[in-house]
């Protein structure tokens, strides 16, 4: 089998588990609580309240120390044990009776099961395909449409490249691995909401995390999406702008790269993501009800807490936000504060108020509960916590990729600002020049276009105000107000506000609500150009063909290439290795990557730079062992992580010949020249070793770049793997 | 409604129609042949007094090219290229061994029986530098089998005539180790040994651990439980280089350098030691152009030197390929007793006469133990235990016996042995007389020899009721190294080992040595004991564990080897001394070449990681991992070979 089918369908299965568990099951036990409600609301809801229940179970049961795969399973079963409890309390015997009446039908004879198949068949085509459908095929095409774009635009690099394309997941793989042993936070107090994630499909399905980590990226990514095309879907009242807003932001060519190049890679901030607009929603549905505690005063029970179904969700969404990752919880709470600017005729009622500041303070404390109980029970805090907040007080912090672009546009409004004072004029200009950095691609034209698109949601939504549609108009003027924030943060400098998000990370956010403006924008306009509901859809529909001949026109995203931290080779091996020893066999990788927490639940790894100084002095007694049956040695023939002039350089006898890199920090012994030096020593002491023991030392497996030896030894005698290999101590 | 005329009865409903009488009598009457009539049948069958197996001698091959050592006369062929002699045949151009120590040495015919087996080419020199003197412009040899009291150590030239050899190729095997002292004085010796430290001078393990991969049956670990520690039995375990009551092995600790690999180790008593420190007992040193493999202990100075040899050659290339017998033999030694003897002794422990226990006792549970594990039974009969006595053989005994042999398949032979001191001779003239009155004459094939001497055996031969005999089996005795030989151009003697009754650690690392070198197994319960106990222990209640226990525990571990009786033996005997071969290896294809006249034939094909995926021209079995026992049927062999494992994910 190749690795790109089996990649296809460790993303199929994942995907399936994962909308089970965060969709479907929520679905069986929700659903009476949601019905009546739009139904990507409802999805929302559904995918919230799972995310929700899966993160608070992990926690629930790390805290407890009684995390693992059973009791996870059992956890998941309650809510569905205890719904069908309610549900069937009362009628059990009638409802068996009623679910099995077809059952007894055929076994009675009086029907054939050919008959209760046609008539099943039947009632399929005409009901569930049939007529509850019919409405609802072209967005169930435009849809798929909007899934098959993303899989081609962010799935090829999955199925094409294997390793892990952050430098940082790795210590994500190492804490997942850690909650394995019911190690909640092991590196300190984190928000651990995808960890959880990621640890329950682990635990629940028995899925390797490294295979979780590798394809996790595009499931999340198909949800960003989604989450985005639902929230649309609720909110605007044409049928096909939401697919023309999704649909520009997804394929939409004029993003700059760092805007999207993150939704390679599983990472905790882009899958906060998802929880962003849903909890904006719920807040946005929230200040639409008329009267939110109309149904208390009904009952005669008016509590000041009461929370209603959407303040409720809201509270979970903020929660989720916060649990995923503060930049997410920051966003959040600045489309809150664009949502109070669009429903400021609501917001600040007291009736209003109250319970959306309590329903946000609920929200935080849940998220904040399994944190607090872990300080107070001694975890420090984690490290990048601290470095967060060094962000936001300094000017520091911007990723290496970025930092250039940054510096391009600090230099930019520095002059601008040097020349003309601050005037609002030139804060304008530095402000445009930052999104022209980092959101629009170098591209001044883009740039302007996205400021006003910006500026027409907000003027529709004024106009909408006018209009006495307050309530549409306040989503308009929400969005807008959201955006505006967004794009003063991403050039905070200029306006003199804090840092809260670090800069290259605020423009994946801008430009995801981009999309909102455009959708919302094209949906307005649809709306007060058209009155007719068919005429409506019918002008959403134009909207949509002429943004698909906009994209066509100016160009198409290309599908996101990123390099990995770790060549396809080795993670090949690595997936025979881990299908090859399911016997119960002690095995070891000695490599210099990522195999170390991939790995760690299976079997054993040895780093290579300990490997070759525990033979660099070599005298008469020394003594390299490892205590397992089988040895696997990775090695680069071509070593990853060149320095620029270097790349595809091969392992050499000159690189063999230099001195073993000093120090334990992984820049200093595996990177550039360093890893040149370790993967050429590697390779002589291999090719040495195999002329000592030809027929115990096999290749198993080799490409052009990559080698990857076997030795199979007596575990009650083992090989000394220290050897003379002609460069030792060398240098 | 009843109809017909009515037999007997007073009343309608008391009678039996016509009809139904005739039905019940034929019932009947199926009934009775069923039962009765096909075991006449069988008896009437069964023409038990023709041996079967003296039919397998037609099959032989038809022309007998013996392989003897220096003797090849295609040595010249192969050098200049080409296959083939002038008479037709294919001979291997076998690489040279040379053997450095005493060639008359029991050590030194083992090496010289071994080479013959696996078709090599030998020369001996009783030093190594009279070697060294000696070989001048002659090439290097494929190895050097050294005893090392042959080299003087204190001679560097010689040291450097050693590290030489191993430069240009030539592998080393040092049969036995230089003097502890020397090893911990010179420093050249031990890197050639791949010592890294004496640890101790002299240690004594508890128990041995040989580990799987070199001899085939895979891993052991001889250790004596505590249990027969405390039960008094220490004086009845049996290390594998030791004599009886010799008690735990001794020999001196060395701790290995880099580039070693280790087969076999002692278990020191101090359950603190380190695994890794065990003490090695044998090993190789490998130094990228040769291997050197060293034997720490006595395992070589016997006929195990063979196994050992085979799995050393096996370990020093990619595959090795080599002939085998391929046959498991169960020998009954003096099954059956004809006569009624030793009334008192049989009285005393069993209560029953010795026809009776050998009949009714023995039998069942004999055979149900072989039949366990596919075994086929050569019962060599003895008439008489003892020929001074008044107690007669009973032909009915005889008749009987030979009837369910035959059913099971079961070899008929001659025991010449007896309790009394009659003459071998006097002894088969008698037996010829009872058989031919008996049964009118039976025509064995087998002759089950003991230990009588060369000179018995030849006269034994020569007796008329031997005169069908094509193969003679004697019981292994300590000096003796020849497995099998050719007695006569048409009679093998094969050798049989004691070890039935008394499986310890020595009887199974010698099994080990055999399965090994030849796929050959000869083992010989001797029933003498059971018919003529010396105590309890002897009587077959106290025994027969043993007999089962040694046939599970070789017909577990060796399983796919053919089942034979000494007769089928004698003709896989005679193939493998006919045969002659070559083999070469191209890509993943392996031809094998096999001689004219020899038909079918067997080898052991041992590799590294590799597993056979097709073969043209015979047949194969996984004997275990990297180990396969392929069977030639023609004059060509082809074998494709594929990785053990491939992989999945690509």
């Amino acid at each position: 089998m190749s690795m790109k089918m089996l990649t296809i369908l460790q993303i199929a299965g994942i995907l399936a588990l994962y909308l089970g568990v965060s969709v479907a099951l929520p679905g069986i036990v929700l659903h009476r609580i949601f019905r009546g409600t739009r139904l990507s609301a409802r999805l929302m809801a559904y995918f919230m309240c799972g995310n929700f229940y899966m993160i608070n179970l992990v926690f629930l049961l790390q805290l407890l120390h009684i995390s693992y795969g059973p009791t996870l399973i059992l956890g998941t079963l309650v809510p569905l044990g205890a719904a069908a409890v309610c549900r069937f309390r009362e009628n059990f015997s009638v409802s068996i009776e009623r679910g099995t009446r077809r059952l007894r039908l055929i076994l009675e004879g009086e029907t054939g099961i050919r008959t209760q198949l046609y008539r099943s068949g039947k009632r399929l085509s005409s009901g569930l395909l049939g007529e509850r459908m019919s409405s609802r095929w072209p967005d169930v095409i435009l849809t798929l449409g909007v899934l098959a774009l993303v899989c081609y635009l962010y799935g090829t690099n999955v199925i094409n490249v294997y390793g892990y394309c952050a430098s940082d997941i790795v210590v994500h793989h190492y804490w997942i691995n850690e909650m394995g042993n019911n190690n909640l936070f092991a590196a300190g107090i984190y928000p651990f909401g995808f960890h959880n994630v990621i640890y329950y499909l682990h635990a629940v399905a028995g899925i390797p995390t490294y295979v979780l980590l590798r394809v996790f990226c595009l499931v999340q990514t198909i949800m960003i999406h989604m989450m985005l095309l639902f929230f649309l879907r609720a909110v605007c009242q044409s049928r096909y702008a939401p697919y023309a807003g999704t649909f520009l932001y997804l394929a939409g060519g004029f993003f700059s790269s760092g805007t999207y190049a993150r939704y390679g890679s599983s990472l905790p901030q882009e899958f906060g993501m998802l929880f962003l607009f849903p909890s904006a929603y719920f807040a946005i549905s929230f200040f639409q009800e008329r009267n939110p505690d109309c149904r208390t005063e009904e009952k005669g029970k008016k509590r000041f807490f009461r929370f209603g179904r959407n303040l409720t969700m809201f509270a979970i969404s903020v929660s989720m936000t916060l649990a995923v990752h503060f930049y997410d919880a920051i966003v959040a709470a600045v489309f809150c504060a664009g949502i109070a600017v669009g429903f400021c005729f609501r917001c600040f009622r007291w009736r209003y108020l109250r319970r959306i500041m309590l329903a946000g303070m609920a929200g935080v404390l849940l998220a904040v509960l399994p944190m607090a109980a872990a300080y107070m029970m001694g975890t420090p805090l984690q490290g990048s916590l601290y470095w967060g907040m060094s962000v936001m007080s300094t000017e520091e912090g911007e990723d290496e990729e970025t930092e250039e672009a940054g510096q391009t546009a600090e230099s930019m409004s520095e002059d601008l600002l040097e020349k003309a004072g601050s005037s609002l004029e030139h804060r304008l200009q530095a402000t445009v020049d930052k999104i022209k950095i980092y959101v629009a691609g170098n591209n001044a034209e883009t740039g302007w276009f996205l400021l006003g698109s910006t500026g027409a949601v907000l003027l529709l939504g004024i106009v909408w105000y006018i209009g006495r549609r307050t309530e549409y108009g306040g989503i308009l003027v929400s969005v807008g107000t959201f955006l505006v924030l967004m794009i003063l943060m991403q050039s905070y400098a200029d306006w003199g506000i804090p840092q809260l998000i670090e800069i290259s990370r605020c423009s994946i956010y801008v430009a995801y609500g981009f999309a909102l403006a455009w959708g919302l924008s094209l949906d307005g306009i649809v709306f007060l150009l058209f009155r007719e509901r068919k005429a409506i859809h019918l002008g959403s529909l134009a909207a949509l063909a002429g943004v698909c001949a906009a994209v066509a026109v100016t160009g198409m995203k290309t599908p996101l290439k990123l390099g990995a931290q770790e060549t396809n080779d080795a993670i090949i091996c690595m997936s025979n290795i881990l299908r090859e020893n399911q016997d119960g066999e002690t095995w070891t990788i000695c490599s210099a990557n990522d195999e170390r927490q991939m790995m760690r639940d299976y079997g054993n790894h040895y780093e290579l730079i300990d490997f070759l100084r525990g033979m660099e002095e070599l005298e008469s007694d020394t003594v390299l062992t490892v205590p397992t049956k089988t040895v696997y040695f990775f090695v680069e023939k071509v070593p990853i992580f060149a320095e620029e002039k270097d790349l595809g350089r091969r392992i050499s006898r000159e690189g063999a010949g230099r001195a073993l890199p000093d120090g334990r920090e992984i820049s200093s012994i595996y990177a550039e020249d360093a890893r040149w030096v370790v993967m050429s020593r590697m390779y002589f002491w291999a090719q040495a070793f195999r002329r000592l023991y030809p027929n115990e030392m096999e290749v198993y497996y080799e490409s052009e770049d990559f080698v990857c030896y076997r030795v199979r030894q007596n575990e009650y005698s083992l090989y000394n793997f220290a050897i003379d290999y002609g460069y030792n101590g060398t240098g | 409604m009843i109809t017909g005329t009515c037999i007997g009865g007073s009343g309608e409903d008391k009678m039996i129609s016509r009809r139904n009488f005739f039905s019940i009598v034929t019932l009947m009457a199926v009934l009775f042949f069923l039962c009765m009539g096909t075991n006449n049948l069988k008896d009437w069958w069964n023409d038990y007094t023709v041996n079967t197996y003296t039919e397998t001698a037609e099959n032989y091959p038809s022309r007998i090219h013996l392989y003897i050592p220096g003797n090849d006369t295609s040595e010249e062929a192969a050098q200049d290229g080409t296959d083939h002699d002038g008479g037709g045949n294919l001979y291997a151009s076998r690489d040279m061994v040379v053997l450095i120590g005493d060639g008359e040495g029991i050590y030194g015919r083992a090496v010289r029986e071994w080479v013959m087996y696996s078709r090599r080419k030998m020369t001996e020199y009783a030093t190594l530098s009279a070697y060294a003197g000696a070989k001048e412009d002659a090439g290097w040899p494929e190895m050097l089998i050294i005893d090392s009291k042959c080299v003087d150590w204190g001679e560097p030239g010689e040291t450097d005539f050693l590290a030489a050899c191993v430069e240009q190729g030539t592998h080393l095997v040092f049969s036995s180790l230089p003097d502890v002292s020397v090893i911990e004085d010179n420093d050249r010796v031990r890197n050639l040994l791949g010592i890294r430290k004496v640890k101790a001078r002299e240690t004594a393990a508890a128990g041995l651990h040989l580990y799987e991969g070199f001899l085939l049956g895979g891993e052991s670990i001889y250790l004596p439980e505590e249990g027969e520690k405390e039960a008094g039995k220490e004086g009845e375990i049996v290390f594998p280089g030791e004599t009886n009551g010799a008690g735990a092995p001794v020999f001196p600790w060395y701790l290995l350098s880099s580039g070693t690999k280790v087969y076999m180790k002692g278990i020191p008593g101090d359950p603190t030691v380190d695994t890794e420190d065990y003490p090695a007992l044998i090993w190789r040193k490998s130094f990228g152009t040769a291997y050197v493999f060293a034997v720490n202990g006595g395992y070589m100075e016997g006929i195990e030197a063979i196994g050992l040899l085979s799995a050393m050659s096996a370990e020093m290339y990619s595959y090795e390929i080599y002939p085998v017998i391929n046959a498991q033999n169960m020998v009954l030694a003096g099954y059956p007793g004809l006569a009624d003897e030793n009334r008192e002794g049989m009285e005393r422990f069993y209560g029953w006469s010795l026809n009776d226990v050998f009949q009714e006792v023995l039998w069942p549970n004999i055979s149900t133990v072989l039949n366990r594990y596919e075994y086929k039974a050569t019962c060599m009969l003895t008439p008489q235990f003892d020929y001074t006595d008044a107690a007669f053989p009973d032909p009915e005994q005889l008749a009987y016996f030979l009837k369910i042999f035959r059913e099971a398949s079961a070899e008929v032979g001659l025991s010449g042995l007896c309790v009394s001191d009659t003459p071998v001779g006097q002894k088969l003239e008698e037996d010829g007389r009872f058989v031919m009155d008996a049964v009118g004459g039976y025509e064995f094939a087998s002759f089950y020899a003991g230990n009588l001497s060369g000179d018995e055996i030849e006269t034994a031969l020569q007796s008329d009721v031997l005169s069908s005999v094509v193969t003679v089996v004697r019981n292994y005795g300590e000096g003796d190294t020849q497995i099998i030989q050719l007695l006569s151009e048409h009679v093998t003697g094969q050798m049989a080992f004691d070890i039935g009754f008394e499986y310890n650690y020595k009887g199974d690392f010698l099994v080990k040595c055999l399965e090994t070198a030849l796929g050959y197994l000869n083992v010989s319960f001797d029933m003498e004991r059971v018919a003529y106990p010396d105590g309890k222990e002897d009587a077959w209640e106290n025994i027969s564990p043993h007999f089962g226990t040694t046939v599970a525990a070789i017909g577990e571990t060796f399983r796919e080897f053919d089942r034979t009786t000494v007769s089928e033996c004698d003709m896989r005997i005679h193939q493998f001394f006919a045969m002659d071969y070559r083999d070469n290896r191209k890509g993943d294809r392996i031809r094998i070449q096999i001689s004219e006249g020899a038909g079918s034939g067997w080898f052991i094909l041992r590799t590294h990681n590799e597993t056979i995926g097709e073969l043209e021209g015979g047949s194969w079995r996984r004997l275990e991992k990297d180990a396969y026992l392929i069977e030639a049927q023609g004059g060509e062999v082809i074998i494709t070979m594929e990785p053990a494992d491939a992989r999945f994910y690509k």
